[in-house]
Formats: C-alpha cells, sequence, structure tokens
C-alpha cells in the first residue's frame, strides 16, 4: 500500500530524512518509532504528500506523491500530532464540515457524521462544542475527521498523547476495528507501550534512517511471540527455530530468542519437547508481553 | 453551499456579531444625520465606514484566513480536503470576510442611495462597481500576499500578518488615487476627461472601471493560482502568459505619455511601447524571481528535459520569472531591431547593457538560492542587488569615478558597445556559476549550505 524508496527530505539547515526506503502492506498496523527528533513526522507528512521529497520516491496506493498528490490526499487520513479544532462550532458541524471538505454528497454527510461520531465514541456529544470537550474528547474528535470519510490509508501522528489510560484503551480498540475494516494504519509514536496493544509491524527510525533498513514484524493476532532463553551457550539456537514449522524467529543470539508461533498449546507443547530433544537446556520459555520494546531495544541496541 | 464559505459563516457570522455592527453603523449614522452640516453627514460617515470595515479590517481577515488556519493548525486538514481551489479561494476570500462585507454592504447602500438621489442611477452604479472592486481588490491582495509568503515557508507572526495586511491596505491606496470616481486626480495629476491610450482617447471614468475590474480579476487568479500549488496542484504557463500578454498591451498603450520625456523623445510610437512592454517585463522579471520558490530538483529536471529535446515539458514547467525573463529578452530583441533601423547607437547599447545586467541579476538570485537555500538566498541577493544599485554607485560617484558604474549597471560608455560587453560578460559569468551549482552533488551543495552565514 505504501511505498517509499530512497527518500530524502531537507529543511533549510538540515537534512531530515537521508535515503529512506519501507515499504506498508495493506490492512495492517505499522508502528513508526523512534526519538523525538528522528524524523517521524517529517516521514508522514512525506507519505500524506504534504511535502515533496528532495529526491527518492514515495508511493501511496500507487499513486506517486509528486505525479499524484491529490489522488493520495483522497484515499487518506491524517491526524497532525498538532493538531486544531475549531472550538466554538459543535462536534456535528465539525464532523459535517470534514465531510463535505472530503467530498462526501450533502445527502450522505449526516449518515457519515454519525458513524464516525459513534466509531470514536462521540455520538452523544454531537451538539457539544468542540471547545468544551476534555483533552481526551478532543483527541477523540480529531481522529473523527481524519477517518470520517472511510479513508485506505490513515496517518497518525501521536495519536494516544495525553490519553488517560480507559482512553488509550479505547483508541486501541478503534484503531483494530478500523484494521479490520480494511484501513492501512500507520502510527508514529515515541512511546512504546501505547503501540503495544495494536502495531503488528514496526519501523524504527533514527536520526533520519531507518534501522535495519525495513520494517520489523512485531506482533500477529494469529500468533504470539514467545521469549526463550536457555542456560548454556548454543550458536544452533537460531538455526534449530528456523527450521521447526511455523517459527518465525525475530530476533536470536546463543542464550535468548524471540521468536513468534502460533497461539495453539499442543503446537508449544511439542516446540519444548523438541527443544528439550535436541539438548537445549531450556531455562525460560514465555510469552513476551513487550513485543515492540523487546524488538526496539534489540534494535537499537545492535546499531549502537 | 461552498462548505469552506459555510464554515466561515458559522465562525464570523454569528447572531451577536451581526447585531453589533449593524447597531454601532445605525449609532453612527445617527450621530452623524444630528451633526449634518457640521462634520461628516451620514454618506460620509458611511464612506469612512466602508473603508475602515472592508479595507482596513476586511484585509487582516483575509491574511488571517490561510495564516490563522495554520498558526491554529488545520491548515493540513484543509490541504489534504477534496475541494478544488477556487472552491477553497472563494470560501476564504469571501468567507472569512463575511462580516466585513455584511458591514460594508450597510455602509455601501447608505453611499449608494445619497449618490442616487444627488446624482442619479448611473452615478449610482459606478460608484459600486468602484467599491466592490476596491475592497476585492485590497483584500485579494492580502490574501495573494499571505499565500506567497505560505509557499515560501515564511514564519506566521503578528508583524507578517500586519505586512500581508499593509499589502491589500497599499492596493486599495493605489486603486482610490486612480479610480475613484469623485476624486480629481489621476494618481497626483489632475483628472482628464479622456485618457490617451493606443492612440486614442478613452473617456477616463469607464476606462478606470474597466480597468479596476480587469485588474481585481487578475488579483483573483493570482490567488487562484497559489491556492493550487498550496493544495499540491501544478499550475501550467498559459496563465501567466496570458498575463503577459494583457499586461505588455495595457502598459505599451500608454506610450503617448512618454512623448513628452526628452530620453524618449526620438523614438518612434512603437519603440516606445516596445520599451514600456519590456520595461514591465523586466520589473516582473525581478519581482517573479524573488518571490517563486527556486527549487534545485525542480530546476535539474528542466535541464534534463532540454537536454532531451522535451520541448512540451520544459515548456509545462517554466515558472513566472523564466517566462517573464524570457518576454523581456524577446521584445527588447524586437525593439534592438526596430533601433537599427535609426541612428541610435547609444539607446540600442544600453538597451544592450540592460538586458546583460538583467540578466546577471536573474543568475545572482538563483546562484544565492542554491547556495543559501530558501529564505537566505532572496535576502542575500537583495542584499547584492542594493550594492550593485546603490552602495556602489554613491561611493564611485562621490569618487569622481562615475565611468566606473558600467561595470555593474548600464551606464553610457566610448565606444558604446563596452557597456553590453562587460555587461554580458559579467551575465555569464554569474550564470556558469548558477548552473554550476544547480549542477552540484546533494551532499556538496548541503556542504555549502551548512557553511553559509545565516
Amino acid at each position: 500500500m505504501i511505498d517509499v524508496r530512497d527518500l530524502v527530505y531537507e529543511y533549510p539547515t538540515t537534512r531530515a530524512l537521508k535515503g529512506v526506503s519501507l515499504q506498508v502492506e495493506p490492512q495492517t498496523i505499522t508502528a513508526l518509532v523512534g526519538p523525538n527528533g528522528a524524523g517521524k513526522t517529517t516521514l508522514l507528512r512525506c507519505l500524506a504528500a504534504l511535502e515533496d521529497p528532495y529526491s527518492g520516491s514515495v508511493t501511496v496506493g500507487g499513486h506517486d506523491t509528486r505525479e499524484a498528490p491529490r489522488a493520495i490526499h483522497a484515499l487518506l487520513g491524517y491526524l497532525p500530532d498538532f493538531y486544531g479544532l475549531y472550538d466554538p462550532l459543535s462536534v456535528r458541524r465539525i464532523l459535517g464540515y470534514a465531510a463535505r471538505s472530503r467530498g462526501i454528497a450533502p445527502a450522505m454527510t449526516a449518515t457519515a457524521v454519525d458513524k464516525a461520531a459513534w466509531r470514536v465514541g462521540l455520538a452523544d456529544r454531537l451538539d457539544t462544542k468542540a471547545g468544551e470537550l476534555s483533552r481526551g474528547l478532543r483527541q477523540r474528535l480529531a481522529i473523527g475527521q481524519a477517518i470520517v470519510h472511510e479513508p485506505k490509508v490513515l496517518l497518525l501522528d501521536e495519536p494516544a498523547a495525553g490519553l488517560d489510560p480507559q482512553a488509550r484503551r479505547d483508541l486501541s480498540g478503534l484503531l483494530l476495528g478500523l484494521k479490520e475494516n480494511g484501513m492501512t494504519l500507520v502510527v508514529s509514536s515515541h512511546i512504546l507501550a501505547e503501540l503495544e496493544d495494536y502495531c503488528s509491524e514496526m519501523i524504527i527510525i533514527e536520526d533520519g534512517r531507518i534501522l535495519g533498513g525495513q520494517a520489523v514484524k512485531v506482533k500477529d493476532i494469529e500468533r504470539s511471540r514467545y521469549m526463550l532463553e536457555i542456560a548454556t551457550a548454543r550458536s544452533d539456537l537460531r538455526e534449530f527455530l528456523e527450521a521447526r514449522a511455523g517459527v518465525d524467529v525475530i530476533e536470536a543470539d546463543e542464550h535468548h530468542a524471540l521468536f513468534t508461533h502460533t497461539r495453539n498449546a499442543a503446537a508449544r507443547a511439542k516446540l519444548i519437547k523438541d527443544l528439550l530433544a535436541a539438548g537445549f537446556e531450556v531455562s525460560s520459555f514465555g510469552e513476551s508481553s513487550k513485543a515492540l520494546e523487546d524488538t526496539y531495544f534489540s534494535r537499537v541496541g545492535q546499531n549502537r | 453551499m461552498n462548505p469552506e464559505f459555510g464554515r466561515n459563516v458559522w465562525l464570523e457570522l454569528t447572531p451577536g456579531r451581526m447585531i453589533v455592527m449593524a447597531a454601532v453603523l445605525a449609532f453612527a449614522f445617527f450621530a452623524a444625520a444630528l451633526t449634518d452640516g457640521v462634520l461628516v453627514g451620514p454618506a460620509g460617515i458611511a464612506q469612512i465606514g466602508y473603508y475602515l470595515i472592508i479595507v482596513i479590517w476586511g484585509t487582516r481577515n483575509a491574511a488571517r484566513s490561510v495564516v490563522g488556519e495554520i498558526r491554529d493548525c488545520t491548515w493540513d486538514g484543509q490541504r489534504l480536503s477534496s475541494l478544488p481551489a477556487g472552491t477553497m479561494m472563494w470560501g476564504k476570500l469571501f468567507g472569512a470576510t463575511i462580516i466585513n462585507w455584511f458591514g460594508g454592504s450597510i455602509c455601501l447602500a447608505v453611499i449608494l442611495a445619497e449618490v442616487m438621489q444627488r446624482s442619479g442611477i448611473v452615478a449610482a452604479l459606478v460608484q459600486l462597481v468602484y467599491f466592490v472592486a476596491l475592497g476585492i481588490i485590497a483584500q485579494s491582495a492580502s490574501l495573494l500576499a499571505s499565500l506567497i509568503a505560505v509557499g515560501r515557508r515564511q514564519a506566521r507572526t503578528q508583524f507578517e500578518i500586519f505586512v500581508y495586511q499593509a499589502v491589500g491596505i497599499l492596493a486599495a491606496i493605489v486603486v482610490w488615487a486612480i479610480a475613484d470616481p469623485t476624486g480629481s486626480r489621476i494618481g497626483g495629476l489632475p483628472r482628464p476627461d479622456a485618457v490617451a491610450w493606443w492612440g486614442q482617447r478613452v473617456p477616463s471614468e469607464p476606462f478606470l472601471l474597466v480597468s479596476l475590474a480587469v485588474f481585481a480579476a487578475w488579483t483573483l487568479t493570482g490567488c487562484y493560482r497559489e491556492m493550487r500549488l498550496e493544495l499540491k496542484m501544478r499550475n501550467g504557463p498559459f496563465v501567466w502568459l496570458g498575463f503577459l500578454a494583457f499586461i505588455g498591451i495595457y502598459v505599451a498603450g500608454f506610450d503617448a505619455w512618454l512623448s513628452s520625456n526628452s530620453a524618449l523623445a526620438q523614438l518612434d510610437a512603437v519603440a516606445r511601447r516596445l520599451f514600456l512592454a519590456g520595461t514591465v517585463y523586466i520589473v516582473l522579471g525581478y519581482v517573479m524571481a524573488i518571490l517563486e520558490a527556486k527549487d534545485r530538483v525542480r530546476y535539474r529536471w528542466l535541464g534534463s528535459e532540454l537536454g532531451r529535446f522535451h520541448v512540451g515539458k520544459v515548456f509545462a514547467g517554466l515558472q513566472g520569472w523564466m517566462m517573464s525573463y524570457l518576454a523581456a529578452v524577446i521584445v527588447s530583441g524586437i525593439l534592438l531591431i526596430r533601433l537599427s533601423l535609426s541612428p541610435l547607437v547609444q539607446e540600442e547599447a544600453t538597451i544592450g547593457a540592460t538586458l546583460g545586467f538583467f540578466t546577471r541579476d536573474i543568475a545572482i538570485i538563483v546562484l544565492m538560492n542554491m547556495l543559501w537555500r530558501r529564505r537566505g538566498g532572496d535576502f542575500a541577493a537583495i542584499a547584492i542587488l542594493v550594492l550593485l544599485y546603490a552602495f556602489l554607485p554613491s561611493i564611485f560617484s562621490s569618487l569622481q569615478l562615475s565611468a566606473a558604474q558600467a561595470l555593474w549597471a548600464p551606464h553610457t560608455t566610448d565606444p558604446a558597445w563596452l557597456s553590453p560587453l562587460i555587461a554580458w560578460a559579467e551575465a555569464l559569468l554569474v550564470l556558469v556559476a548558477a548552473i554550476a551549482a544547480i549542477s552540484l552533488p546533494e551532499e556538496r551543495s548541503a556542504a555549502n549550505a551548512a557553511r553559509m552565514p545565516r
């Protein structure tokens, strides 16, 4: 759905992106992570065809950002990190304006507004002015604006910033729901914990470059992530695991391995049995609950 | 309804604001009626009110219509919208100023009622066209200035909003000085009954009103094209070429005004018209070269397409300053051919030198932008041009070395061909440097930019 090749972007005094290449598959939620100032927002703006690259190419839904930026605008929704709302207007009017300006016919606008408001949990506040909403509800309204026209691609820059735990949980549910409905999502954040619940892929960006040069698969809804530890070092740990059916190794060294595997208990039991039979001294085997964090620090650590 | 206009109406035209506006104006008219004959009458107050509400306040709202969205972080959402550029432009221009047009309409109604009673319906219609065109030109000039600045990534401080507002007010002052139907002067000169244009004597009132309407249309066209760029659409070359053709023909028609000028008195009417058109194209070349974005990638692409003789693609990718430059060169070339038929050697040399220095200056602007990038490049280029055309002449003049001025600006020389020779030698030198800077590999150019003072 998104294809970026050798993207270079420059501000007047700095080069923000230094040859970024990446692919994002359709109907996935990809986390774009990295420290502040790494280039996440610039990359999202390039993906949204709001900025022209200095060199390289960005293709979204088959359209090049230089050749057909308006075609890309039509198929995406974008929530910037600093968004604004028209405070004196009601939720209904704000969503109505967003719907009309995104090309929804007047006759369909009310339906689109109701659906977007329901999705972001603002159906009971349609006549409340934006200026009277709490921070979390404003965030939901901003997301509602971005999805009111049912975009194919949704770019969210720090969507959970300032949200309370319940609102973050609701956001996770919303984003997973959007993905199930066919949307492709790219979510930027520098707080890994908030991405943990819904992201399946991760792109780590640091100093304008993608670490490892590509997206990392960190989670699969059908498959869980497991961390294996063995007491005695074995250089063939990765090789052994990769040879097992259904095992997809993310990271491995002589003592540890992080891999995905089916959630099926019998299959898991068989894997442990095979490991023991092959002489691996398994000291720990468990589901990893911090998929993104583990992968992020593993990648960042490799890079330093 | 235009969604952008509708949103602005929701925000700007609230019942409270309408009531306050109507009440304040009604009070002002009532007070003026009570003191009629002592100060000004209701129609006078309405004129002052119109200028205040439409020009002073309206230009501010027009200047803020896009810049305010950027400040409030809502502009990206609008840029991503499906609204066509024309819809967005109309929605902003008349939506952001809707409260001003509400108050302005009340003032205009009072003005027209008084004019109609005093001078009849034709005079009232003339006033209507004048006031509406004045408001549109002032507000669209402010919007245009703000859009150009947004395209150049200028900052959005209150001071800069004031600058965009000032552009609109300045445009209104020019319109008022030239086209006020009740005024007795045009641009400081006594107002004639007829204007000499293309050898014809055209009644001044309809001529000025039609001119006003046409310039209002061009200002709106400028806003539309800048809005297209903001919405990431491409502008083809034909509208700017159309504007060049219009402005060249329009200005060339005023050749009779030059006949009393001793320096140009020797030229015939055709040469004078070519001179006027060429001068306008040179001015536009400078203005557009400063205002338009100088994009290295775009210039490289143009160069590569030119190298492959893809004339159509190169033509479609030309910027305004390039077309103005070409128009200036073509018109000056025709003028030179015309002058070669007469013994005006010194005039030919001056035109050749002017063209050479114009080429050099444009190359300086491009070169500085390649070295400094974006805004810094334009400031550096302007500084160099000020040095060449203001400081150096004063210094050398005070040193009794006036002849040396031929080294950096058009100046009479003996032999006459020396001045154009110097100009074109400098032009070629800077042109080669600019092309080299455009072709410089990315990393080296970035390193050069990093070393430049800011």
